[in-house]
């Protein structure tokens, strides 16, 4: 046995060597790293190619979206004069044609020129069914995209296109680095660019990627906007929870996210900054509806009303989410569309009873589960295996118990749980009265999927997302009236009615508002976070000693 | 010997095949891919359905694992979902060494997502091997020779302590011992996570820094029980006649405990080595996960959970390999250690 030591030995080293070999220079640029913790590895950086947020909020430090989003959400210009309008003729008068006018400074890191060719080739490369990209969404709305000159980009649609400011180009991929490599491959899904994107728009650029371990951008000094304060981002990948919590609080790390509540404190008395980021996050139930298999009890509306009266949201907040949080009132809270006048439903357990009553609902067997016609008031509620929601399911159930409704939990992988009809998943099979989950794919844009009526998945349509199966005509209209509403102000009324008639419904109800949590070290200055895109003024962040 | 290895090798390979079956088949069951790729929220069902077809994941199982194994080259696919196979398959298969592209990293090939943290995870692994094997030799040892001392019943209670803590209790907490509260307290601390400090680049002084905590925490639970294994070996071989023999012939002290007695006691312990060597190279999931080194153990967790079979497959087979020959040389070893064993 002893023999084999200096076998081991000589491995010891050749591993130090081959691993000290694979990069990690020391400090980039002025020498100002800021080291951000990253629970999850990137899967690529290519924006094409992931729909992973880690990898899309890193968009605004090496990467660059046609517009950013500010602290409040507004819309900022990066890479276009101006956000189009039907004011300035950037959107046709019949909603359907919106032009980009770009900026005429705006440059790739390697000094060549953005144009509206790198727009054409970002949207045919997602449309190629050679490329396995990880959306089409949203350009496959877009019917046609003509580029008459270098610095103007016209999108048709075949119906007016509201929510294209929270969907649009949220990321562009250089023509002239990525247009070679996909003439010799007939594809992109092998090109080294995808993890080595040497090439950048935004104000760092990308300096180096070692797999797990970290990533390294580099100030980009031929950003055309604000230069940035900071030489270097450093981002280490952290995958577990306890440890990048330590990071922050012994400051190996200048800024975290996606920790839990009950890490505020101790993050907190470190000295660590918290910030509370709404992203658009709303967590809530929504009700089977479907006009034939829905539970009997579901299709009175004072039966859903008696439901959310009888869960305290209150005390979930308070106790559970720390006061971190409050109820949400709707699915859209913290978006510019929400009718200001809608408050929480109160926790009322009394009122629930008299509902229900009224509602016909009654003990008529004396086994303590309200009945009619001979139907008991007993509910599946799902939702994912996250511990949190787990513990709030758990004293809904007890409390809906006291005024009279059963409650069966159930549980679920997050993979098993969100799929799609064919694949059997039980919320899009109808096979939960109640399910939980909080969604927002296009923040800051009010997204609608899960409502239309041409959503409800079915065998015909098993790509369908409205998995309440909620067929209401009165809010279909309303809802594919602001699809094509372009105008801010006008679309955003017609929210304001969708957002009552929802709430009186109650079709939906609201646990709580999720905000995105993140840490930062305080030697970290100037830092405001954005919703949507996080990093929107990372050029101005700084480090002090 | 040769014809020995030979057969060996030759068995091994129908064992192989068996092997990479059943984890083809496991894996099918273990997660779906194409679930975690809609980011925060569930991948659109338009977008699943097509990268089911681009990805390959619409074709039967059999069929799957055909591709797997021998490629695809030989067939045409349809990337459009026309129905019409028009695009020809690029894929060489893992028996001409092409193990596939991952599917969480999409398009990079397996063998360079693997390699990247091979050398990541020998020296985190073996420097603990390390440890542990002089660490156990030493405490074992010294235990044996003064069986029933304070200092060997010192060692037998830590063990035990050290053998009946969770790995992610003993990292965790040296973590917060080590690096918070140490820094805290204004003494020299020790880096929490990573494998160096951006300030000064991965040098091998770094990273031979952020590999106390990992190394200790690793070897604290394997030091307890091999220390406890050599101790007992080392014992049994001590009573042994031809030890009494060595010492009535008036042997060195140390010639009779390290040359004859240790050689002998060490034949099942090279059995336990032998085995655990290959399965290293799967790295310490638990370990690196908490001090985020970037080794084979995160790399496996990470893409079962993403269901990413193509890389999962390229680790389970690297480690089933490496079982397999380190299996032979152990036997090979043993035959060196005591001459009596012959393989015909």
């Amino acid at each position: 046995m002893q023999s084999r030591k200096p076998y081991l030995f000589l491995i010891v080293i050749l591993s130090l060597i081959l691993s000290s070999c694979a990069g990690g220079g020391g400090a980039g640029g002025n020498g100002k790293t800021a080291t951000f913790i990253f629970t999850q590895e990137f899967d690529t950086l290519n924006p094409l190619y992931t729909n992973m947020w880690f990898s899309a909020i890193t968009n605004q430090i090496w990467n660059c979206w046609a517009w950013t989003f500010d602290d409040q959400n507004n819309p900022i210009p990066v890479l276009v004069k101006e956000m189009p309008s039907a004011t300035n003729g950037g959107i046709s008068p019949d909603g359907k044609v919106i032009t980009l006018a770009l900026r005429d400074d705006i440059v790739w890191s390697d000094g060549k020129k953005i144009t509206s060719e790198d727009f054409k080739f970002t949207f045919d490369m997602t449309m190629d069914p050679k490329n396995a990209v990880a959306t089409t969404f949203p350009y496959d709305k877009i019917t046609s995209l003509e580029t008459p000159d270098a610095k103007t980009v016209v999108m048709t649609f075949a119906e007016p296109y509201a929510p294209w400011v929270g969907t649009l180009w949220h990321g562009i991929i250089p023509a002239h680095i990525l247009q070679p490599v996909y003439e010799k491959d007939g594809t992109l899904d092998n090109a080294e660019w995808n993890r080595k994107p040497t090439v950048g728009c935004g104000p760092f650029v990308f300096k180096e990627w070692e797999s797990g371990s970290f990533t390294r951008f580099v100030t980009n000094t031929k950003y055309w906007l604000d230069k940035p304060k900071l030489g270097e981002i450093f981002i280490r990948f952290v995958p577990d929870d306890a440890a990048q919590i330590a990071a922050l609080v012994n400051g190996e790390g200048d800024l975290g996210t996606f920790f839990a509540n009950s890490d505020v404190p101790s993050l907190e008395q470190a000295g660590v900054q918290v910030y509370r980021v709404y992203s658009g996050y709303n967590e809530g139930v929504y009700f089977y509806l479907h006009p034939e298999k829905s539970h009997p009890a579901l299709r009175d509306v004072r039966v859903r009303k008696a439901i959310v009266m009888a869960i305290d949201r209150f005390s979930f907040a308070k106790q559970v989410l720390l006061d971190l949080t409050k109820p949400a009132v709707t699915d859209w809270d913290n978006m510019p569309y929400v009718d200001p006048s809608l408050q929480p439903y109160p926790f009322d357990p009394e009122g629930a009873k008299k509902l229900l009553d009224e509602a016909g609902w009654i003990d008529s067997n004396s086994d303590g589960t309200r009945d009619k016609d001979g139907v008991e008031l007993v509910l599946k509620y799902g939702t994912t295996t996250r511990e949190v929601r787990k513990n709030i399911q758990a004293v809904a159930q007890e409390q809906l118990a006291a005024v009279g409704i059963k409650v069966d939990l159930y549980n679920y992988e997050s993979d098993q749980y969100f799929a799609g009809y064919n694949e059997g998943g039980p919320a899009a099979h109808g096979d939960l009265d109640m399910f939980q989950y909080s969604a927002t794919p296009q923040f800051p844009d009010p997204d609608v999927a899960d409502w239309l009526c041409n959503n409800i998945p079915s065998d015909d349509n098993p790509a369908g997302s409205n998995w309440s199966a909620l067929c209401d005509t009165e809010l279909d209209a309303l809802f594919q009236l602001q699809a094509t509403q372009v105008d801010f102000a006008a679309r955003q009324q017609t929210f304001f009615t969708i957002t009552k008639y929802i709430y009186d419904q109650v079709y939906w109800f609201g646990l709580w508002q999720d905000p995105d949590l993140w840490g930062v070290n305080k030697r970290l200055t100037n830092v405001k976070i954005s919703g949507a895109t996080p990093f929107f003024n990372i050029a101005e962040w700084d480090l002090v000693k | 010997m040769t014809r020995y290895i030979i057969r060996r090798l030759l068995q091994a390979i129908p064992l192989l095949f068996l092997i990479s079956i059943a984890l083809f088949v496991l894996m099918q069951n273990v997660g779906d891919p194409l679930a975690t790729m809609g980011g925060r929220t569930a991948t659109r069902a338009a977008d699943r359905e097509r990268l089911t077809r681009q990805l390959g994941l619409d074709k039967p199982i059999y069929v799957q694992y055909l591709y797997w194994l021998i490629g695809n080259d030989w067939a045409r696919i349809d990337l459009d979902g026309d129905g019409v196979a028009e695009t020809q398959g690029t894929r060489r298969g893992a028996l001409r060494g092409d193990f596939g592209t991952s599917l969480v990293n999409r398009g990079v090939p397996v063998t360079t997502v693997v390699w990247d943290r091979l050398p990541n995870t020998l020296l985190l692994m073996l420097t603990s091997e390390l440890v542990i094997i002089l660490g156990a030799l030493v405490i074992g040892i010294y235990a044996a020779l003064r069986q029933y001392s304070l200092l060997d019943n010192l060692v037998t209670a830590l063990s035990f302590i050290g053998f009946s803590m969770p790995i992610f209790f003993i990292a965790l907490a040296a973590i917060y011992i080590f690096s918070v509260y140490f820094k805290r307290w204004g003494l020299p601390s020790l880096p929490a996570t990573g494998m160096f400090d951006p300030e000064y680049g991965k040098t091998p002084a770094q990273i031979l820094v952020h590999m106390i905590l990992p190394v200790a925490s690793i070897s604290i639970i394997s030091l307890a029980a091999y220390s406890r294994y050599i101790r007992s070996t080392m014992l049994e071989v001590l009573g042994q006649d031809y030890i009494r023999t060595a010492r009535s012939k008036g042997l060195p002290k140390r010639e009779v405990i390290f040359i004859h007695a240790l050689k002998n006691a060490s034949l099942p312990i090279v059995t336990v080595v032998g085995l655990d060597i290959p399965l290293l190279l799967g790295g310490a999931i638990v370990t690196e996960r908490i001090f985020a080194w970037p080794g084979m153990g995160r790399l496996f967790l990470d893409h079962l959970e993403r269901g990413d079979t193509p890389v999962v497959m390229g680790i389970m087979m690297l480690i089933a390999f490496a079982v397999v020959i380190f299996q032979l040389i152990t036997d090979i070893t043993y035959a060196w250690l005591d001459p009596r064993i012959r393989y015909h």
